[in-house]
């Protein structure tokens, strides 16, 4: 048989369309690089392949100015400041991944189930979310850290298990939205589980929203992991992370060693600005609305 | 320019600007609008017809819109030169419009006499008080009942025959010289559609104002028009009298579209389409007119080929509108109330009523896809309500319907051959993905479609394209009986005579079952052999096609008989 003799010549669905639109724009695909950048950093860092000195201590050089040797100069233990920030990424990335991760997955389950099925089931996770919704998220964080010690994981845990909630709560009124409509009535005319009606059919129509989401929990995950470090309650004590260099630099900065302050706070605000910018054109180039005749 | 015009539009050209490039929506076109006179601007969806209209008002939006040609004269002075603020001045005062959709078109927070006043305040200089009584004035004359309280009502507050109204009544507001009517009565029932075309012609003559009506609508335009202009794909292909379109139409396409409508006084056995008339590319085809002058014999109950299918026996459900505090209802809506039919297997049962009378909430709990509060549907003599989810599942290997949006009931993120194969895959149908492709091919090939087109994405097609893939959708399964729930009404009429002709074909050929849902009378006598009328979630009366129309029992139907517009 002969179903596919020519595809067609332009891939015309949604997501073609809107990375042909995304293609377009100047500034979403610098971002996009910026944050390729970053993410190409975190893996050569953790590979071991480029800053393998970050953590090589040299008692003799405290406080070294930027230098040739030392671009961003060294801090209190003679470490290289710019081999540390750059090891920071994998701790910010890994959170932002993984927190972000988990935050999506938890919400967009129960959301999905509540606005679905409506019902009890529906009143219980508006209890739920609305319940974890009123606990600060610090004083979650705060716990958790005692409970598990301030480590990668307690980050990721705390970042996941709280920033679910704006998150399901979309995801619930777009599938209230969604079941009513006729081609998800056509699906159970045809005989769909309920399984396929969520997953199969409407999870695709909001996937979208999915995506734009991630995008923004994942600037405040990284976000979060900077002030929680700061705030130790972060990584443990020697992991690079942009928090740490911070809460360092309270010290650092009445000798004037602003070197270290300057490196986390440049390296969080590029890949902060990257994800912003970006997230505005996915937005805009995912919207439905947007003319495209 | 000659004084018995109002409005004289030369070379008119408007391009937008698309991902895909120019578009041309209107192509040099060149009409004029005599004073105190109806004009018709008839054409389908993308025909042009409302970017001209939009143009006289200057409310093109730019970009992507551009008017690239043309002069629009409106009383000698060309309207594509003045300035913004001297087009305002005509906006609303001189020109003024009303919108097909009244829902939209008020602002919810603002009471209706608020809204009225605005106008009036603005264009006449009236203080607040002199611009109430006037507003009173015109809710009186557009024929809302106690104009002096309802000023005060929000919009939520009217139905919508009255919100249309009220829209009317701001469009007059200022005695305009030319009133421009986009679709006013698509979005309304027949019965009010018929009030409103009255009151459009009453104040025409009242106010000796021009009218331009814009409409898909045929039917309509032969009531109201004097004049019509025949739009196609951004061209006019012709205009004259109405009277003499109607009865002389030239070009291919004017007869086409005349031809294809189903109408209360024909009895055709197929319905022409608008490509037996034309090809492609504009050129007349010959086109026997005598072989559509085939009249559709009644078909007679046979006892052994039509045995009945389904029963319903006193259906009903009811939806609560008010709830207590304790969550108790205190007040249902009964969408169904008791309503009992049969329906024998091979045949077509229309129902038709006007909208909120119940037919659709109907034909969903026919198939469960909405769970009936009592009653029985028994198919084959198997009560569907009481079946459980597994055998409710086999059971929809026999049920199917189609919807009315095909934009609406495809999902857009599935290709069409995703979406034919799906049921298949749900029902075990077919051994391996290729055999379910072939099958989903012949289905293709079946509705008319090409089966190069499966690895397509839904957004790509047209409408009546769609609605033909919602059918091969259904027929996956090869079922015995499909509810058509407005399967047609979402589309142009040449396509809908395409699509209702599909369907007989169909019935023929697999010996289906239908119950075709439509508010569309003339289109439920063509397909249907029995007709219910529904009224309150009630089947008022129930009869053979002929029957029903040539000697209606029902007050209700005879009114709503009565409301359709005749098309001359």
């Amino acid at each position: 048989m002969s179903q596919s003799q020519k595809p067609p010549a332009r891939r015309n669905s949604l997501w073609w369309d809107a990375l042909r639109h995304l293609r377009r724009q100047p500034l979403a695909m610098v971002s996009l690089g910026v944050i390729l950048f970053y993410v190409g950093l975190a893996l050569l860092c953790s590979a071991g392949v480029i800053f393998t000195d970050y953590a090589l201590v040299d008692h003799n050089r405290p406080y070294q100015e930027p230098s040739w040797e030392n671009w961003l100069g060294t801090d209190i233990f003679g470490r290289d400041v710019l081999a540390r920030a750059a090891h920071g990424s994998i701790t910010s990335l890994s959170v932002g991944f993984v927190g972000t991760g988990l935050a999506l997955v938890i919400g967009t389950l129960l959301g999905a189930l509540a606005g679905y099925f409506g019902g009890r089931t529906d009143d219980l996770v508006v209890w739920f979310y609305t319940t974890v919704d009123t606990i600060p998220y610090i004083l979650l964080v705060v716990s958790l850290a005692f409970i598990m010690g301030p480590s990668l994981q307690t980050l990721y845990l705390a970042i996941g298990l709280t920033f679910w909630v704006s998150h399901c709560r979309i995801v619930r009124a777009e599938f209230l939205k969604h079941r009513e409509r006729d081609y998800v009535q056509g699906a159970l005319a045809v005989g769909a589980s309920h399984w396929r009606r969520i997953f199969i059919h409407i999870l695709p129509n909001i996937f979208h929203l999915i995506l734009i989401n991630f995008s923004l929990v994942f600037v405040t995950a990284v976000k979060s992991e900077v002030i929680l470090s700061f705030l130790g309650l972060g990584v443990e004590p020697g992991v690079p992370s942009w928090g740490m260099m911070i809460n360092d630099a309270r010290l650092e900065l009445p000798r004037g060693v602003w070197w270290g302050l300057a490196a986390a706070t440049g390296f969080m605000f590029f890949l902060i600005l990257a994800f912003n910018l970006f997230n505005d054109a996915l937005r805009e180039a995912l919207d439905p609305k947007r003319s495209r005749v | 320019m000659s004084s018995d015009s109002l409005i004289e539009i030369k070379n008119l050209s408007v391009e937008f600007q698309t991902d895909d490039g120019q578009v041309k929506a209107v192509k040099n076109i060149s009409f004029s609008i005599p004073r105190g006179k109806t004009m018709g601007l008839v054409g389908e969806s993308g025909s042009g017809k409302s970017v001209s209209s939009l143009a006289i008002m200057r409310l093109i939006p730019n970009p992507p819109g551009k008017i690239t040609s043309g002069e629009i004269l409106f009383d000698g002075q060309d309207l594509l030169k003045l300035s913004e603020p001297q087009m305002r001045k005509i906006r609303g005062n001189r020109i003024s419009m009303i919108f097909q959709e009244p829902m939209t078109s008020l602002n919810p927070v603002f009471t209706i006499g608020d809204q009225i006043c605005e106008t009036l305040m603005l264009h006449r200089g009236m203080d607040k008080k002199a611009a109430l009584a006037k507003v009173v004035e015109l809710l009186d004359q557009v024929g809302i009942p106690n104009p002096a309280q309802r000023v005060n009502s929000y919009p939520h507050e009217m139905s919508g025959g009255q919100r249309q109204r009220v829209m009317i009544a701001m469009a007059i507001a200022c005695e305009p010289d030319l009133l421009i009517a986009d679709e006013p009565t698509t979005a309304l029932d027949v019965t009010i559609q018929k009030q409103i075309l009255e009151l459009l012609a009453k104040l025409q003559k009242e106010y000796n104002m021009s009218v331009l009506f814009i409409t898909h609508d045929l039917g309509v335009i032969a009531d109201i028009a004097d004049q019509v202009v025949v739009m196609y794909r951004g061209d006019i292909v012709e205009q004259g009298r109405t009277l003499d379109i109607f009865q002389q139409p030239q070009h291919p396409y004017t007869k086409g579209l005349l031809a294809c409508r189903p109408s209360l006084d024909k009895n055709p056995l197929r319905l022409p389409t608008v490509s037996d008339f034309m090809t492609e590319e504009g050129k007349e085809k010959n086109f026997d007119v005598e072989s559509i002058k085939q009249v559709k014999a009644s078909r007679p109950v046979q006892e052994e080929k039509n045995p009945v299918l389904l029963e319903v026996f006193e259906l009903e459900k009811h939806f609560p509108t008010k709830k207590g505090i304790f969550g108790n209802v205190q007040e249902w809506l009964k969408a169904v109330d008791n309503v009992s039919f049969k329906v024998r297997k091979g045949r077509t049962l229309g129902l038709v009523g006007e909208s909120g009378c119940g037919k659709t909430t109907l034909g969903r709990s026919l198939l469960r896809l909405i769970e009936p509060t009592a009653g029985q549907v028994l198919y084959n003599g198997t009560d569907v309500t009481s079946l459980d989810r597994k055998a409710m599942r086999q059971m929809r290997r026999k049920m199917q319907i189609i919807f009315q949006d095909p934009y609406a009931s495809l999902n857009p993120r599935m290709t069409v051959g995703s979406a034919i194969m799906e049921p298949m895959i749900i029902h075990g149908i077919g051994e391996s993905k290729d055999e379910r492709m072939e099958k989903a091919g012949e289905l293709m090939d079946k509705v008319g479609l090409s089966r190069i087109m499966l690895n397509r994405y839904p957004h790509e097609f047209s409408g009546g394209q769609r609605q033909r893939i919602c059918i091969a959708r259904a027929l996956a399964v090869s079922p015995e009986f499909i509810v058509c729930d407005e399967s047609v009404s979402a589309l142009d009429v040449s396509i809908q005579a395409q699509i209702l002709n599909l369907l007989l074909d169909l019935q023929e050929e697999l010996d289906l079952t239908y119950i075709f849902i439509s508010h569309d009378l003339a289109v439920v006598k063509f397909i249907s052999d029995e007709v219910a009328v529904m009224y309150g979630g009630k089947i008022l009366e129930m009869n053979d096609a002929l029957g029903i129309y040539e000697n209606p029992q029902h007050d209700y139907t005879k009114k709503l008989l009565s409301a359709i517009p005749k098309g001359l």
